[in-house]
Parts: structure tokens; sequence; C-alpha cells
């Protein structure tokens, strides 16, 4: 059971959080004012940290930037209901791991915890596996079953990016921002054309299937 | 009035103002020549009648002074004041009862005149004995106690020379008067058509939509500036009013965030308590689709008024063009694959750009994205960088069924929907999203023909 502060103002919000977190089975902790949540992040313990960008008490760029100074790395995922770039890259610069604007669906700051949360696992590793999928990241080849896959570079880094977070939910969002790089909405279908070209090609006709469509939020990648 | 002559945009306004002065200045002079000559008449009449009266005084007093002095006395009298008379002006003569030639130096008494002591004008002059001969005279003829006839008559000459010289004066008068005064009333009429001219320009910013824009007041505090103050005064108002609407509707949008966010919520979780063969799960994910757009369209009405309230310039940067058009070509060219068009990359050579690497992509992408949706399949959607005038220009070109002429502003304002994208999905706000993006950059967005039928959207940047 992984443990999450929770630092946020709002109420309602802070209540939505925690519900959502505490579903997925994390012990949540939900404290309202900067300075209260900078100390009890500094006594640390916690496996991940979500910070609103404005609190009471001391604002959250203030709160990531001292934890980061007192040498505390715990995963920090910035809320705020600033969408802008230039604030998304304060917010990050300050040293907070990945960033959401509000007003968010649950799901989608679950499966970012999610990911903060099994960051580090594996990141060494140079070639990935998922059931009989085989990723190299050297020879930046992919085999399935011991058949060669013939994948495009974007195809590649697509299946690189769900592969490591095997059996977590990644919204669209959270593809498009790692594989693609850009904050915005790609509208229309365009992340899922793409997971479908890449799911023919992996899941093949006679294989079982590795990706899965998380209905109404995302993509998963599970070993059978 | 080369300097005058403004851009053929400007044509209607400039000309209009143009030919106003030019007609202002002309009516002026026409009146100003007209009052003068009629000046110059009354004048030139007043002094000839008055000295009329003066000639024809002096020669009646001589007539008086010479008749009344004694007879024998008078031709050597006449001779006399004919010396005196330096100028030559007075002529005399006596004639016996007959008329015939006694002494002076008129020789013969002119026809028609009546001898009758009065002054009477004589057209024709007199013709003296030395020959010399006055064009007109003024002439009177007295019988004398003994039977003869004196005559005296006074050259005309010197009144109307006096008129003369009063006319040239006046004409003078009236050409130095004329030429500086239209001279100096074109030059002065230029000052307030080139503030006009300022004018015009301070608010094209205004006309191009940037209510911004303010007219410029100078320290004269006349009348055009106070029509500018005026104008001013209006545009502070209408700016606060359009500001207040697109501040309404943002915060509708604002605010409507929030509950929807949790109504999407609950339907997500309602459709994770389901069973996976309830067939209200497929009534739940419709539920949640709709919900996803109306939180789309919210998003991207907010993003487009946060690049036009906060025109930042943080994000830029030097951006390679052809990385950033071979990204958007990648990233859209599987979903042009599934609806069967051809999607084309044109780009090679092209220059880095100064511009907010993340926006330009939006931008971009909404344009691919909406030519993809517009066109049929087995159609083609080309993005093509080519370069002119100098400017790196972005086409993104269809052979869809374009966008008529008359929609094309409408387009690029929120909300608003061709009649012919009736049954596509989006939210209408892809084109004012590109347009906002492109304002921000100074980058210039139009939408013209793709020949012979289809769009071309186009960035110059």
């Amino acid at each position: 059971m992984a443990r999450i502060l929770t630092i946020e103002d709002d109420v309602v919000t802070a209540r939505e959080i925690a519900a959502e977190l505490q579903a997925a089975g994390n012990q949540v902790e939900c404290v309202g004012d900067g300075s209260v949540g900078l100390a009890r992040a500094l006594a640390g313990g916690y496996d991940v940290i979500t910070l609103d960008r404005m609190l009471p008490g001391m604002d959250g760029l203030e709160v990531v930037s001292e934890l980061r100074r007192a040498g505390i790395d715990t995963p920090v995922l910035m809320i705020s209901a600033l969408s802008d770039v230039d604030a998304r890259v304060r917010g990050l610069r300050a040293g907070g791991d990945d960033y959401l604007t509000k007003p968010f669906a649950p799901e989608e700051l679950a499966a970012r915890v999610e990911v903060l949360l099994r960051r580090g696992a594996g990141a060494r590793d140079t070639t990935l596996r998922v059931g009989d999928l085989e990723l190299d990241l050297i020879a930046r080849s992919a085999r399935r079953s011991g058949a060669a896959l013939d994948l495009l570079p974007l195809e590649f880094r697509l299946l690189e990016y769900l592969m490591r977070h095997a059996g977590q939910v990644l919204t669209r969002t959270m593809i498009f921002e790692a594989v693609w790089g850009y904050h915005f909405d790609p509208g229309t279908n365009v992340i899922d054309v793409h997971i479908g070209r890449l799911r023919r090609k992996v899941d093949a006709a006679g294989l079982e299937a590795l990706i899965h469509t998380v209905r109404g939020c995302g993509y998963a990648m599970r070993a059978p | 009035m080369n300097s005058m002559d403004a851009s053929p945009r400007h044509g209607g306004l400039s000309g209009r103002w143009r030919s106003s002065t030019k007609r202002l200045i002309l009516v002026y002079g026409v009146f100003f020549v007209a009052w003068t000559v009629v000046l110059i008449g009354a004048i030139s009449w007043q002094t000839a009648s008055y000295l009329d009266g003066v000639v024809d005084s002096i020669l009646e007093q001589r007539l008086r002074y010479l008749s009344s002095v004694e007879r024998t006395r008078l031709p050597a009298l006449l001779a006399a004041t004919n010396q005196l008379d330096l100028r030559g002006l007075m002529a005399s003569g006596l004639f016996d009862a007959q008329g015939r030639y006694l002494s002076g130096d008129i020789d013969h008494l002119p026809d028609g005149l009546a001898i009758d002591g009065r002054v009477h004008p004589l057209a024709e002059g007199v013709q003296r004995i030395s020959g010399e001969r006055a064009a007109r005279m003024h002439a009177v003829a007295l019988r004398l106690d003994d039977g003869s006839v004196m005559l005296l008559a006074r050259d005309y000459r010197v009144v109307d020379q006096v008129g003369t010289i009063i006319r040239s004066a006046l004409a003078w008068a009236l050409s130095l008067t004329l030429v500086p005064g239209l001279l100096g009333g074109y030059l002065l009429s230029r000052g307030p058509l080139r503030r006009v001219r300022t004018i015009e320009t301070a608010i094209e910013p205004v006309m191009r939509g940037d209510l911004g824009a303010r007219l410029p007041v100078s320290e004269r505090r006349d009348e055009l500036d106070m029509l500018a103050a005026i104008v001013n005064r209006m545009l502070d108002q209408i700016e606060r009013l359009l500001g207040e609407v697109k501040g309404v509707s943002d915060s509708i949008a604002h605010d409507l965030r929030t509950p929807l966010t949790r109504l999407r919520t609950q339907l997500h979780r309602v459709q994770q308590l389901g069973d996976a063969g309830d067939p209200r799960g497929e009534l739940v994910e419709r539920c949640i689709v709709e919900a996803d757009a109306l939180l789309d369209r919210f998003r991207a009405l907010l993003r487009i008024s946060e690049l036009e309230d906060i025109g930042r310039r943080a994000g830029f940067g030097s951006v390679d063009l052809g990385e950033t058009l071979r990204r958007v070509h990648e990233l859209y060219a599987p979903l042009a694959e599934e609806r069967e068009i051809a999607f084309a990359l044109d780009a090679h050579a092209v220059p880095a750009l100064r511009a907010d690497g993340h926006l330009l992509f939006e931008a971009l992408a909404n344009l691919v994205e909406n030519a993809i949706k517009f066109t049929p399949g087995g159609g083609h959607v080309l993005l093509r960088t080519t370069s002119e005038e100098g400017r790196v220009v972005i086409d993104v070109l269809d052979d869809g069924r374009g966008i008529p002429v008359e929609d094309r502003d409408a387009v690029l304002r929120r909300f608003y929907r061709s009649a012919g994208a009736a049954g596509t999905a989006g939210h209408g706000l892809g084109l004012p999203l590109v347009a906002a993006i492109a304002r921000l950059h100074g980058y210039e967005f139009s939408i013209g023909d793709n020949p012979p039928h289809g769009t071309r959207m186009r960035l110059a940047c």
C-alpha cells in the first residue's frame, strides 16, 4: 500500500482526490496548508505527493522547491488551475514531476499517480518484456513470440512507453504528452488511430491481446 | 499633391477629402476675385466721377474768370495760361462771331459743341494747331459780349490715367493677396489632412479587431483632438463592453467545467460498476463521449481566451520548422490513411523560425486535422512550405468541398461552423484557435482556394 500526501486547500477537490486514490488501494493524507504540507513532506515516508499550485500559507512552487532543496525526491504531481504552458514549465522546473490541470478527471489523476509510484522501476533495463513481447532498446527492435515486428520509429516509441508502464492505465493525454511531447488536446481520435495501428502489429491475429482499451479512460498494456 | 496620394487601400476616404479641400479653395478664389473686381469697379467709378467734377469746375472757373477780363487782353491772357500749363492739358481758341479763327492753339470750333457756357465732353477730342490731338476732352464755349466765341478745352487723359493707375494698383493687390491666400489656404488645409491621415492609420488596427488601439490626441486641443478624444472614449466603452461579454462567456465556460468534470466522473463510476454485458453500459459510454465533447469545447474556448489575453512570448525560440512539420505529418498520417486520404508532406530546405514551438505545432495540427475532417475519402491533403517574398509560407491544401468566400471570415469566429460542416465532429474552435496563435506570432492566417476545388489554409510567417 502506497502512502500519498495530498496538499490541497479546496475541500471538495481534496475529498475527490482522496476517494479516487483510496479506491486504487492507497493510503491518503490530506493537508490544506502549504507550510504544514511542507513540514509533513519533509518528515518523509510518502511515496507520492499531489500538490496544488495555489495554497494558503505557502505557494505550491515554493513547497516543491523547498522540498527538492532539502534533498527529498519524492515524486510530486502538481495540480493547477493554470493550464498555460508557461505555468506548466515553471511547475516542472521548480521540481514537480508531472503537471495536471484543473478540472481533471479523477481517473486521469489516478493514472498519473500510478505512473509516479512505479517510476524508476526498471528504468535502466535495456530490454523490456511483457508476456512474450520483447523490446530491445539498444538494437531498437521488437519481437513477439520470437517473430520480429516491423515498427516505425514512432510506433517503437509508443510501444516503449506502453511497455515501460505495463499494468498501468495510460490516458490519451498522458500518451500524447509522453510520446509526442506536446501539451494540448490533439482532438478526435488521433491517438486511438496510432494505438490501433500498433495493436495490429503487436497483437496480430491468433495472438493473445497485450494492449487493452480501458473504457472511457485510455489504454493499458498487460501480460495475459 | 503627390505627398497626399495615399495607397489605393485608402482610395475612397482620401479621394473625398482631397476634392473637398480643392473645392473650398476654388470657391474661395472665385469669390475673392469677383469681390475684388466689384471693388475695383466701384473705386474707379467713384474716382472718375470725382475727377470729372474737378476738371469741369476748373474749366468753368477759368471760363468765368476769362470772360470777365477785358476783351483786348484776352488773347494774351489765353496764351499766358496755356504757357503756364506745363503738361499741355489745356487748349483754347478765340473765334469771331462767324466762327472764324482769331487766336489760341485751337483753330476751329468742334462740330456739335453747343456755345452755351456749359462743359460738354468731346469724345473725338479737338485738333490743335500743333497737330496734336487728344483722344478725349471736355470743352466749353461761350459767346462773349462782342459776339466772339471763346473755347476752352481740357484734356481728359489725366482722369483716364488716374483710373488706370487705380485699377492696376488694385489688380496688383488682388494678385498679391490671391496667390499667397490660395497657397496659404492649401498649405493650411494640408495640416488637418495630414492629421486625418494619421488618425486613419491609427484606427486601422481597430478596424482589424484590435480594440486596444487609440487615436492620437495632440497638444493643440483643437477640433480634431476633440473628435479623437470622443472616438477614444467610445472605443474605451466598446472595449469594456466586449471585454464583459467575453468575460461572461469565459467565466461560464470556466464555471461549467468543474460540475461537468464531476458529471463525467460520476458517469465513469457508473460505467465501472456495471457488468460487462449490461446494455446500459453503451448508453453511459455515449454520455461520457458527449460530456467529453462539451469539456473539449470549453477547454478550447478558454484556451483561445488565454492566448488572446496573455500574449505571451516567453515560449518563443528558434523552431526547426521542417522537424515540426514532419512531426505533424507523423501524427496525422495514420488518421488520413484510415480515411483513405493521401496525406503528403512537402517541406525541404526550410529555415528556422522564431516561434513558440508548442503553439506552432498546435496550430498546424489543427489545420491538418481540419483538412482531413473535411476531405472525402480518396481525396488529398498536402502540407507544404514555400517561400514567398522572403516570408516562409505554410500551406495546408485539400481537395474537399472548400469554404465559400462569404464564410471565410466567419469560420475564424468562435463557434461558427459552415453549413457544410453539419454532421462532422468538432467544436468549431479549431480555426479560431489557429487564428489566435497566428495573431500571437504576428503571422498572417488566410483561407483561400485550392483550385479546382478545395481549401488552402495559409500561415505566412
